[in-house]
């Protein structure tokens, strides 16, 4: 019989199942049909960028350029859109754009080998400056109604277009991690750079297209944010850079690379998620939420520490034993 | 080769829902409007439910209109829901809202960070049978039943650039301008007008340079101003637009000992700005009493709650006449109040 393990993925599936059941019976109007689309229609953007930064960690690096990739291909989208370009050559343009964003970053971390964090936090304020001179610090609209659809819009009227883009990439990323050499690799490069590259691994080709991804998960979340706003600003979602690593890191990736899982991330933004809304409901002040999610990441990242120091523990009694 | 194959049909398949969905959109749309107007049937129990959403909440201007909206709740027998991002951040302040839909008030009045990104979910809040209007930066106008203004921009704008020249003590010179960000709308259309009555009025006063950004922080409008004194060291004035900078420029005045030679104007809170009106190195802080707008808005949203469109000159328990444009929805607070050496004492905010 295959025992149910209490692994970090599954013991975060328990709490925020917990937590659902919690908030629906102490958070008046948490089950109300408008909350739970409320919640549906602001995970998304928030769900891409915690993957987005996920895979990153997962090779040990981080991208603090991540939501200004997500603007520049925002403003891309932007200009191409306002200036009556179709829709879908926009949206292919604002890829185009965060791809370019990606290469950048993986080019430099991968090819020259500069460590993840100088670079991208020199291609945040690159990209920072790109934005802030094309657009000089203003907001550009004028996106067409049925572009402000993808973020607005419901799927057969029903589920929010935006959660279920969120779904299947979320889907995309867990087969593209767990069944493709590429994502196999991805965890070796994280876990040990020098022996995946004597197992003859590519590591930079890896590296490479671990960035291409991320910024590929940004543009995504961009063309959400972009089309749910109906505005593209240079500081567009730039509250979700620390959120996103937040959430990667109590989805249990491990920050210095090697493991992390598609699901358990998504169980951290779902908890980030029911908490925001659950607690504005109950009209706690925003201050006294940020406290709270802080306690709760922190709470989470010793519970996890003190599993694995005792899983270490029994290992090494059972090896003793042996 | 079969990873770039992967990666590429991945990729298609991203395109392909993209592009499959959008035309499934028309019927989907439609049937959520339907039932939206479901959900406006309930809702709605006793107390009027005002909710006030700043631009973002911890800085002290926006704990001083929250000290004021609060007031006016307990005075007026209405709940006042005073809550807003905790960074300046278009997405987050969209949740806020979102939330406050939720709540099920009835007011929502909005400070909005970027007003077109506010635009969507202003109009799913108007859907909704909430009451929609903004303070202290205006919204999109075509969805606001009420715009509530601290002050005339035009006239605002032309009395800083004046008191600054009046501070010179001379109508020749160099001076020039900080601002909070460049994108800011109501910084904008002050500095606007502030040139436009220099322009007019003082042709002998000369901008040195452009505008110059500096971020809503005191750090860098002092950092620029330490600048703008080497490169120019015949400027006589510096005009400080967003509360932080005229702070930053007067640390810059300080530090070189140049009060008597530097004029320093700009829209400040008087309790941050007393120790630099105190030496002259900030001449006059000029604003208004941001407690009074708090309290204003949560006035006016009760009044619309209740049927009643605010008229021009209209007096305001604890506020005063307000001036209301020929447009029935812009409301003007007042004049700016000159907070200066003698009476900035006498404000706690």
């Amino acid at each position: 019989m295959k025992q149910v393990t209490l692994s970090k993925e599954n013991i975060l599936g328990l709490i925020a199942i917990g937590l659902f059941v919690l908030m629906s019976i102490s958070v008046p109007g948490f089950l109300s049909s408008n909350n739970l689309t409320n919640m549906m229609f602001q995970l998304p953007e928030f769900g891409l960028f915690a993957l987005a930064m996920m895979v990153v960690i997962v090779t040990g690096g981080i991208d603090l350029s991540i939501t200004y990739t997500a603007a520049l291909a925002g403003v891309a989208i932007a200009i191409l859109s306002s200036n009556g370009y179709p829709m879908i050559i926009a949206i292919l343009g604002g890829i185009a754009v965060g791809l370019l964003c990606g290469f950048m970053n993986g080019f430099i971390i991968a090819k020259i080998g500069v460590s993840p964090i100088l670079v991208t936090l020199g291609t945040m304020v690159l990209f920072e400056g790109l934005i802030l001179s094309i657009t000089k610090g203003n907001s550009i609209s004028g996106f067409s109604p049925e572009y402000t659809l993808i973020g607005n819009g419901y799927y057969l009227g029903l589920i929010p277009l935006s959660i279920i883009i969120f779904l299947f990439v979320a889907i995309l990323t867990s087969v593209l991690l767990n069944k493709t050499v590429w994502g196999r690799s991805v965890y070796m490069v994280g876990s040990n750079p020098v022996a995946s590259l004597f197992s003859g691994v590519n590591n930079s080709k890896v590296l490479m297209k671990v960035y291409l991804y991320s910024a590929l998960l940004a543009a995504i979340a961009s063309i959400i944010m972009t089309s749910r706003y109906n505005t593209v600003k240079v500081d567009l979602g730039s509250s979700y850079l620390l959120q996103s690593v937040a959430a990667a890191v109590l989805g249990g990736t491990e920050i210095q690379g090697g493991y992390g899982k598609v699901i358990g991330t998504l169980y951290a933004v779902m908890i980030f998620q029911m908490i925001s809304s659950g607690l504005n409901l109950m009209g706690v002040p925003r201050p006294i939420v940020t406290v709270i999610m802080g306690v709760i990441l922190i709470a989470v990242l010793i519970i996890n520490f003190i599993k694995v120091k005792a899983d270490e523990n029994k290992q090494k009694k059972l090896a003793e034993t042996a | 080769m079969k990873k770039i194959a992967g990666l590429f049909v991945a990729l298609l398949l991203v395109f392909g829902l993209l592009a499959g969905c959008v035309s499934q959109q028309g019927a989907g749309g439609n049937s959520n409007s339907s039932k939206d107007g479901k959900d406006e049937a309930g809702g709605g129990d006793g107390k009027i439910k005002i909710a006030v959403v700043p631009k973002l909440i911890g800085i002290p201007y926006f704990n001083a209109s929250e000290k004021g909206a609060i007031q006016a709740g307990k005075d007026l027998g209405v709940e006042v829901i005073y809550t807003g991002p905790t960074e300046a951040d278009a997405a987050q302040q969209v949740k806020v809202i979102e939330d406050l839909i939720s709540q099920d008030v009835d007011v929502i009045a909005v400070a909005p960070n970027d007003a077109a990104a506010l635009s969507p979910v202003l109009q799913k809040a108007k859907d909704k049978g909430i009451i929609v209007m903004d303070w202290d930066t205006p919204a999109d106008q075509s969805l606001v039943e009420l715009s509530v203004h601290q002050i005339d921009d035009e006239a605002y704008g032309r009395h800083i650039a004046k008191s600054l020249v009046e501070q010179m003590g001379t109508e020749e010179g160099e001076i020039a301008i900080l601002t909070g960000g460049l994108a800011a709308a109501n910084l904008n259309s002050w500095i606007d007008a502030a040139k436009k009555e220099l322009e007019e009025n003082y042709p002998g006063i000369k901008l040195v340079t452009d505008k110059i950004a500096t971020d809503e922080k005191q750090q860098v409008a002092y950092q620029k101003t330490l600048d703008l004194i080497k490169s120019y060291p015949n400027l006589k004035g510096i005009m400080a637009f967003s509360t932080p900078a005229p702070l930053g420029a007067a640390q810059a005045i300080q530090e070189k000992g140049l009060q008597d030679k530097i004029a320093v104007v700009g829209t400040a809170l008087p309790k941050d700005s007393a120790p630099f009106l105190e030496d002259g190195s900030l001449d006059v802080a000029i604003l208004w009493e941001p407690d009074k707008l708090g309290y204003l808005t949560v006035a006016l949203a009760k009044d619309l709650v209740d049927g009643k469109k605010p008229e021009n000159g209209q007096n305001i328990d604890g506020v005063g006449e307000v001036e209301v444009w020929e447009d029935g929805k812009t409301v003007i607070m007042g004049p700016p109040t000159d907070f200066t050496k003698d009476n900035a004492k006498d404000y706690d905010f």
